[in-house]
């Protein structure tokens, strides 16, 4: 379950008014989500949650599930 | 005395010989082929019997492209499937990482020393302006393909997004598999490795779709290519000066169709004959030239290598380097696509082909925001003549890169866009439509199919899928001779086995 507050970061970050974030969503799904922008989502997300991740946990992630489950762990939830 | 003469034959036809592959083109291999499809469709469900078939028809397709050098392969595998045992088998990181580390240093150093020894070495005598004599090395065909093949089995197990399989029998399967071992696809082992286990179920659609991507490739590489590359692009790279920019021009456009119907030609040879296997291939191609950005052609254009190359090389250095922003996707690009052109092989004219591609999408990260906010200005946002535009712009910075690609020299270069600019003569187009019909109609259909929607390729596949089985082997059959009088005398090798 993709929180309303790890949503809202993404969305914003992709100018997006809304899109329906489900664990399973891979980034290609979401529309401007691209690899490019990808960095930018994770420095948003890091500053947003004032978290710092390790380019071995961010390279493993394979939907918004996984980088829920991250940022979760990191936050300590 | 007649027996032994056709035994001595056909022993010698069967045999390595360095400059004639089995190529999926060749009469060779479709006869091959189809002996080999009957026994493998006769092992039916004898799963054990059939994979061994399979990997001995692998090593010996292999045997006839590189000779005593499919030992390598085999050397290489069992080294990347205990490699990738070691890695998952420990918990403990900087362990993981070392093995990993030694999988890299293992694969790039033999990369390296066919591929690379001779280009750096030549690169010290430059520098140091002495003479280094070049060393006798050969270079197995495929080994770029089949080394980054392997990589993706390392890769992922490090990043714990598969799990290792305990049979080397079916990795060796994965690494081996002719269909791709010569040319790619570059297929992932996570997509590959579960369709080991499963029953091969061909569809009546499967074969359809098989019959289809075999003729369509076989069209692609004799019709287009090769008749374009012997009867006409060569013609005018080798010497542009005696050429008007007109036929310069043109021998662009027929070069940039040329390298995309023999490689995808290949690409689609194999997926099909994959498929008749039982086993699905990623996709290669994705009508490149339909691309309205350059970032959008790598989405399109030799897709597992793009996305190789985007998973393993581009992301670590971009998530690595995020704390520098945008530079860190700069840095990240050129490096990529340094690497990416250095891949193709070792010529500057790569590096450059690939440090330009890295280079154009590094300005359009600069200009993305300020590019978009005056198409809205202009109310072209989101427009077809907008589109028109930006597919038009993409084309021709692809195919200049494909000049720097293609040209003998710089100095070559140079010589083409000259005569372009500055001695066109338009004129001489009619003459050459006149001369040439068979080149200008085969590139006008090359580019018209490419343009045309998608659906036209999904409704001949449906058309051919619905054909009862004797239809479907007549067309083949017809497919064939026409490709056959096509053929030239002698068979161009695959632009990409040099790579």
């Amino acid at each position: 379950m993709i929180s309303q507050e790890l949503k809202k970061v993404i969305l914003t970050e992709l100018n997006l008014d809304d899109f329906d974030l489900q664990d399973e969503t891979m980034a290609p799904e979401v529309p401007g989500w691209d690899s490019l922008n990808h960095v930018n989502i994770i420095l948003a997300v890091e500053k947003s949650f004032n978290v710092k991740f390790k380019s071995y946990e961010v390279l493993r992630l394979k939907n918004v599930g996984d980088l829920q489950k991250l940022v979760d762990i990191k936050t300590g939830k | 005395m007649f027996s032994s003469i056709s035994l001595e034959k056909i022993f010698s036809l069967l045999k390595y010989d360095p400059n004639d592959p089995l190529i999926f083109s060749t009469s060779l291999f479709l006869f091959l082929f189809l002996g080999f499809l009957i026994f493998y469709n006769l092992l039916g469900k004898n799963k054990a019997a059939r994979i061994l078939l399979l990997i001995s028809f692998s090593l010996y397709f292999y045997y006839k492209a590189a000779g005593l050098y499919f030992l390598i392969l085999v050397v290489s595998a069992v080294a990347n499937f205990y490699l990738g045992k070691w890695i998952a088998g420990t918990h403990r990181f900087p362990v993981k990482r070392l093995f990993l580390a030694l999988a890299l240093i293992l694969n790039i150093a033999l990369l390296g020393y066919f591929k690379y020894t001779n280009f750096i070495l030549q690169i010290i005598a430059d520098i140091s302006k002495h003479t280094i004599d070049p060393l006798a090395i050969f270079l197995p065909i495929g080994i770029s393909f089949y080394t980054f093949k392997s990589l993706t089995y390392v890769f992922d197990i490090y990043y714990d997004t598969l799990k290792p399989t305990n049979s080397l029998r079916d990795f060796s399967l994965y690494v081996f598999f002719f269909p791709n071992i010569l040319l790619g696809p570059i297929d992932r082992a996570a997509d590959f490795l579960p369709q080991i286990d499963r029953e091969p179920f061909i569809s009546k659609e499967d074969i359809g779709r098989a019959l289809f991507l075999i003729m369509l490739g076989l069209f692609k590489k004799v019709v287009v290519a090769d008749y374009i590359s012997l009867n006409f692009v060569d013609r005018i790279f080798d010497f542009p000066l005696r050429y008007t920019g007109v036929e310069n021009l043109l021998a662009i456009y027929g070069y940039v169709l040329q390298i995309y119907c023999d490689f995808s030609g290949y690409s689609d040879m194999a997926i099909g004959i994959a498929l008749l296997l039982g086993f699905k291939l990623m996709d290669n191609f994705n009508y490149p030239f339909k691309a309205a950005s350059i970032a959008d052609f790598w989405r399109r254009w030799h897709i597992s290598l793009s996305k190789w190359l985007l998973d393993y090389l581009f992301k670590p250095i971009q998530i690595s380097s995020r704390s520098l922003k945008i530079f860190g996707n700069v840095i990240a690009l050129v490096v990529t696509f340094f690497v990416c052109g250095l891949w193709h092989g070792a010529g500057w004219n790569f590096i450059l082909w690939g440090v330009f591609h890295g280079t154009l999408m590094s300005i359009s990260l600069f200009f993305k925001k300020p590019k978009e906010r005056l198409y809205k200005f202009l109310r072209i946002y989101n427009t077809r003549f907008l589109r028109f535009f930006q597919i038009v712009i993409t084309f021709h910075l692809v195919a200049l890169s494909f000049l720097i690609f293609r040209a003998k020299d710089f100095q070559s270069v140079v010589d083409m866009l000259d005569q372009i600019f500055n001695f066109f003569h338009g004129e001489v187009f009619l003459q050459f439509a006149e001369k040439l019909p068979l080149i200008l109609g085969l590139i006008t259909i090359g580019y018209l199919f490419h343009f045309l929607p998608s659906r036209l390729g999904t409704w001949l596949q449906k058309i051919i899928t619905a054909m009862p089985l004797p239809v479907k082997v007549l067309i083949f059959v017809i497919a064939i001779w026409i490709v056959a009088q096509f053929k030239t005398a002698d068979i161009q090798p695959f632009i990409y086995f040099q790579f």
